[in-house]
């Protein structure tokens, strides 16, 4: 599969004229993911294209895809309107409806200077991945038999699949990074002896934090990591009918799942502050819930007694007291509100911290985590760096993706002699909440989830639970991103003649004049539908990111070659929105028409389409002109009206210069019943016989 | 001392009557000149319209020396439409040198609508400045300040429209030509006596004479036609109902009826001083309505 | 602001008709504000008489487009010099006024009205503009509430409304408002009605001569201001 060469404008080049802001998700990416693109060519339907953009920001979508937090989706300000964009989900559509696993990376070596990984957890791997692409020789040293860290041993399976995270490592074997597993390394010294020149240290959190409390070493008791890594690694501790587990975060959450699906029948969480504090992702939350998992909040245990091969556990409730440094709310035991239950096992998931052999000889800090400065990763070894959780404390697995990409090129910045400049924004990042004024206009789309295994059916085994998307679910999701940050600006205020024209035919109420008398369109609010740019009488407006308007002209002009080149059948010219037409199948059938003459330039809401460019295609030779939009599907305010106003323009030129203004038309797809296709096909045969009396006429004058 | 025998009518204190007659657009005046031997006895003048509706014809002060010639007693329609202040002059000179000294003094209709709609409209006057023009011509100097050889003298008129829906406005203006110094208003078509009555509660307290304007109708289709496209008609839905309930062809007869009951009340209560009747192009019958209302002129 | 409409294709392919080489002119103040000769409309122009040419099958037209900022100041006409080398006539989409000042600053180069100089008037709407001020040089809205008569009203008449008002409109035209009725309005709500009972005396039709001319400067005669 060859992705290299793309037709997609706008992608790759060095675009001078990209004003664009940086959207709130891309921002809220710890990979800093070109979100809003991607999402943007999958509503589109352009799914390889979108794999594209997201394997340029990231060495493994597919893990991503299935196990990211998406602190994205927290940021969106599609929330402000109604809820977020489901941004992982479409990810994950494009990832596998792309064929991501199918795609094989290749490296050269470039240098001779070697680099070891110590550790292949997230960090460790994307490390490999990178430093490997620039052209490092890379070893990657695992303790453990198998790769991947705490995506092996510590997420179950029924987030991620195995098959997934084992094509990820096949691939970076394939670039030709060479791994070493059953491999503990004690010493960095060692490492250096063998010839590294740069040491990664990504050994991740992996020792559980105890409890501290009377009875934790009983037998029947286990702390969350290593229950999860024996199940992982295929063992099945017995654990009895009924589990507690004491914690709130992700791992307790993996844990109580994973103990669902080995066959407890009583599984309860305890967590000794409330919902709202729960660091665990809500959605695995609602979806614990949903299999049976228990939840006891304000509760935690105090004592354990072991009788009769059962834990007796005396817990204790608390009330929520002053804030600690965190900022969540401290809790407090209440006095005499102690109680027992009865549990066959506990599992402690309250935390965990890395464990760094002390030869290593790298600076530990708060929390047994080995300092570093965040910016190079350096440690107060000279050569050695270290990511991920064995810094951070347990985080998340995008989070750690970023570190070890950040750790791949301090590393060559380290082996190429070269000052480890940060690395630069080029864009001005957005900021600015959504007005009241622009959410009202703001069109409501609901949030669609790909579908979910249903509770009884995924508890049976570790089955994936969250499906992924149709076609259809995933575009007319992604067509709900706003594309914060791509809207208009006013490129040339020389020329603008603060005619107010921008301000009136907004609507979604942005342009505003400012107290010196100019025009302001604040690129927080607007949504990016392009009708000022089309409507400004000076032109002075453009969109930030120009992709839309250069895309409508190069088609135009590749259709002109088209039309010079082919003589046979009326070419009629289609400006169809290109925005959700695939899922319908309503473009694809089109495209079948083009049999007939009919050439399709594709356009990202025909909201876009200029009174000239009609002009244009009639120019072509063209004997009709169709405009197909998405009508009252269309995700943005007013677009059929402005498609009209322009058609009577064109219309009214037409008439006067002796070509029917029939010839042009607008059609409005994407109505569930309507078929357009007929409509399309009476368009051709009305053409055809325009032309056909037309040839007449002339035969009768001459 | 009456400048006219209109205006020593006026003063009489009798009911007056009056009636107007459209010129043609032609040059062939016999239809107009047979309509005024027809009237000119049983009323006690003949308005002649001035391009009524702002229609191309016949000019009024042509019409007004027919008028003359055949014995009548002329009032000249003069609009501000198409004639600035020096033809305004000129016009009226003309018009006093040949006895003719009523005028009713009107802005006239927009060109708009009319058969000329591409005319530049010269409304370099209004009413109540072409009334005070005439004042001042009288005093013996024209606009310009310069001094007439010989000053004209005239019995002025203008309009007034009672059943405007909103008279605020309309009744300031009707001050103002009061001050200006007509001497008679002629109302627009009325259709409701209610609203006459209501105007001239207000009109008693000036020194003025009021004559209330009475349109022929010929049918409902008619009544609702100049609703709709005659500037100032206003017509009530109570008499488009009772020109609708008459069989077809009958509708005149009905316009007549409604009309010759509007002047018998008005003559009765002593409404006002006296009516204008307006047949708009079926001038023929208007003796008829005469002897229905049992109104028996006294020209001369 | 000055409003204009674009003249028809026709016309404007008539006027263009004996000359081969034009170059459409935009102005970037008035004209882009009401639609009729910015630089997007002069691209639509433009794009439109390619197509007449191409449709016609015997063009012989080539054209070039350029918007100056203002074309009723000379100093904004100096780029054109280099824009006209190869150019047989100017269609200007500027106001009457651009038209003119083209014509007086390029004496060899014919320069045509691309536009109909209509009014001055006001945006009501995207799209819709209305006429507010006849420029009679005599301004009396003090004594009208705001609402100028001479240009609201058909008439232009002084004295309060004529007869043909209904409805609050006009009776030349069902849509309009009766400005009269609006001055009524506002003269009532400002509690100044007397100003509508006052009479008003004709216009001076030569408030300022015919062409007029405004002098906002004094004439210092030669070597006075230096002492």
């Amino acid at each position: 599969m060859n992705l290299t060469n793309t037709s997609h404008p706008g992608i790759h080049q060095e675009d001078a004229s990209d004003h664009s802001l940086i959207p709130p998700c891309q921002n809220a990416c710890p990979l800093h993911m070109d979100i809003r693109e991607y999402v943007s060519l999958v509503s589109q339907g352009r799914i390889m294209e979108a794999l594209q953009v997201i394997r340029m920001g990231n060495p493994f979508p597919s893990i991503c895809a299935y196990v990211c937090t998406h602190p994205c989706e927290e940021s969106c300000r599609r929330a402000q309107v109604d809820k977020p964009i489901a941004i992982r989900s479409l990810k994950r559509f494009a990832v596998e409806f792309g064929g991501d696993r199918m795609i094989r990376t290749e490296a050269e070596t470039k240098y001779s200077d070697k680099v070891a990984i110590v550790g292949s957890g997230p960090a460790g791997l994307a490390c490999a991945y990178y430093v490997k692409k620039i052209g490092y020789p890379v070893t990657i040293l695992e303790a453990h038999s198998d790769l991947g860290g705490m995506l092996r041993v510590g997420i179950p399976q029924y987030r991620l699949p195995r098959e997934v995270l084992d094509t990820e490592i096949q691939r970076l074997t394939h670039m030709g990074v060479e791994i070493r597993t059953n491999t503990r390394v004690v010493s960095l010294d060692l490492l250096f002896e063998l010839g590294y020149k740069a040491i990664f240290i990504t050994i991740g959190a992996h020792q559980s934090l105890r409890l501290g409390i009377e009875g934790e070493e009983s037998p029947g008791v286990i702390d969350g990591a290593t229950f999860l890594r024996e199940v992982n690694l295929g063992i099945k501790p017995s654990l009895g009918r009924r589990v507690m587990v004491a914690g709130g975060g992700n791992v307790a959450i993996d844990a109580a799942r994973t103990a669902v699906r080995l066959g407890v029948k009583h599984v309860s969480i305890f967590y000794r502050r409330t919902r709202s504090e729960m660091p665990a992702d809500p959605q695995e939350l609602e979806q614990a819930l949903e299999e049976g998992v228990k939840i006891k909040y304000l509760s935690t245990p105090v004592r354990i007694d072991r009788e009769n091969d059962r834990l007796k556990m005396t817990c204790v409730r608390m009330e929520l007291g002053e804030p600690d440094e965190s900022g969540r709310r401290r809790p407090v035991p209440i006095k005499g509100s102690e109680f027992t239950k009865e549990f066959d096992s506990l599992i402690v998931a309250i935390g965990q911290a890395p464990q760094t052999p002390s030869d290593f000889g790298v600076r530990i800090g708060r929390g047994s985590t080995i300092q570093v400065d965040p910016s190079t990763l350096t440690t107060n070894r000279t050569g050695v760096f270290a990511g991920g959780d064995a810094v951070t404390g347990p985080a998340t697995v995008t989070e750690a993706l970023a570190a070890g990409r950040l750790a791949a090129s301090r590393i060559d910045d380290y082996l190429q002699h070269r000052y480890p400049l940060p690395v630069k924004e080029t864009n001005e990042k957005l900021s600015g909440e959504l007005l009241p004024k622009t959410i009202e206009m703001i069109r409501k789309i609901e949030r669609s989830e790909p579908l979910s295994l249903v509770g009884e059916t995924r508890v049976k085994d570790f089955e994936t639970v969250e499906q992924v998307y149709g076609w259809e679910a995933a575009i007319n999701e992604a067509r709900r991103c706003l594309r914060c940050g791509v809207g208009v600006e006013i490129l040339f205020q020389d020329k603008c003649a603060t005619c107010l024209t921008c301000l009136r035919v907004c609507p979604y109420h942005v342009p505003r004049l400012d107290n010196t008398g100019n025009i302001n369109i604040p690129a927080d609010q607007c949504q990016a539908c392009g009708i000022c740019v089309a409507e400004c009488p000076a032109k002075a407006i453009v969109l930030r990111k120009p992709f839309d308007r250069r895309q409508v002209s190069e088609e135009l002009t590749h259709t002109i070659k088209l039309a010079t080149e082919s003589k046979n059948k009326p070419p009629i010219i289609g400006f169809c929105c290109q925005y959700g037409l695939f899922g319908t199948g309503t473009l694809s059938r089109l495209w079948r028409g083009a049999k007939a003459g009919v050439t399709i330039v594709p356009v990202l809401c025909v909201a876009k389409v200029e009174a000239n460019h009609l002009l244009s295609a009639f120019e072509t030779g063209a004997e009709g002109v169709f405009i197909a939009g998405c009508g009252e599907q269309c995700a943005r305010e007013n677009t059929t009206y402005w498609v009209k106003q322009r058609v009577e323009k064109v219309r009214k030129v037409l008439r006067s210069i002796g070509i029917e203004p029939e010839r042009l038309q607008v059609f409005t797809l994407g109505t569930a019943v309507a078929d357009p296709t007929e409509e399309l096909d009476r368009f051709i045969e009305q053409i055809s016989a325009l032309r056909l009396s037309s040839v007449i006429k002339e035969e009768a004058i001459s | 001392m009456a400048n006219s025998l209109f205006e020593e009518k006026l003063n009489s204190g009798e009911f007056i009557v009056t009636t107007e007659v459209g010129p043609p657009k032609s040059v062939d005046v016999s239809e107009v000149v047979h309509h005024i031997k027809l009237l000119k006895d049983k009323v006690d003048a003949i308005n002649i319209t001035d391009h009524q509706s702002s229609v191309m014809r016949f000019p009024s002060i042509g019409g007004c020396l027919l008028v003359k010639e055949l014995g009548g007693e002329p009032i000249l329609q003069m609009t501000c439409r198409d004639r600035n202040r020096l033809a305004l002059q000129a016009e009226l000179l003309l018009a006093y040198s040949r006895d003719i000294k009523n005028v009713l003094c009107l802005t006239g209709d927009s060109v708009d609508v009319g058969d000329h709609k591409e005319a530049k409209p010269v409304f370099d006057l209004d009413s109540v400045q072409l009334i005070k023009m005439i004042r001042t011509l009288e005093s013996g100097t024209d606009m310009g300040g310069n001094e007439l050889g010989a000053a004209p003298k005239f019995c002025i008129g203008a309009t007034v429209h009672p059943e405007a829906d909103f008279i605020e406005p309309q009744l300031i203006k009707f001050d103002k030509k009061v001050n200006a110094g007509a001497q008679f208003l002629q109302t627009q078509g009325i259709f409701e006596l209610a609203s006459l009555r209501r105007f001239m509660q207000y009109a008693s307290q000036f020194n003025i004479k009021i004559l209330a304007g009475l349109i022929v109708l010929s049918s409902a289709g008619m009544a609702r036609y100049m609703n709709n496209n005659v500037p100032g008609i206003i017509i009530s839905q109570a008499i488009i109902d009772e020109m609708a309930s008459v069989e077809k062809g009958k509708g005149l007869q009905k316009g007549i009826e409604i009309a010759t009951r509007m002047i018998k009340t008005i003559k009765e209560e002593n409404l006002c001083h006296g009516v204008h009747i307006m047949a708009v192009g079926n001038e023929s019958i208007v003796p008829d309505i005469l002897e229905a209302a049992e109104l028996v002129s006294t020209p001369g | 602001m000055i409003v204009a409409e674009q003249k028809s294709l026709e016309e404007i392919r008539r006027m263009i008709a004996p000359y081969p080489r034009v170059l459409i002119l935009g102005c970037g103040t008035c004209m882009t504000v009401c639609n009729a000769g910015g630089e997007s409309e002069v691209s639509f122009l433009h794009n439109s008489l390619r197509l007449a040419e191409v449709r016609s099958g015997d063009g012989i037209h080539t054209f070039t487009e350029h918007t100056v900022k203002r074309q009723c100041d000379p100093e904004f006409l100096e780029t054109l010099s280099e824009k006209t080398i190869d150019v047989d006539v100017i269609l200007s989409l500027g106001c009457g006024i651009g038209v003119q000042a083209i014509a007086e600053y390029l004496g060899d180069i014919p320069v045509l009205p691309g536009v109909n100089t209509s009014f001055m008037g006001m945006t009501k709407e995207s799209g819709v503009w209305d006429e507010r001020c006849a420029a009679c040089g005599e301004c009396r809205l003090e004594d009208t509430g705001g609402i100028c008569p001479i240009t609201r009203c058909t008439k232009g008449i002084l004295n309060g409304p004529c007869a043909g008002s209904k409805n609050g409109k006009c009776e030349a035209n069902k849509d309009v408002d009766c400005a009269w009725i609006l001055i009524y309005k506002r003269l009532e709500r400002l509690q100044q009605l007397d100003k509508m009972r006052r009479y008003y005396s004709p216009r001076n039709f030569r408030a300022i001569p015919r062409p007029r001319r405004i002098l906002s400067k004094v004439e210092i005669a030669t070597g006075e201001s230096d002492g």
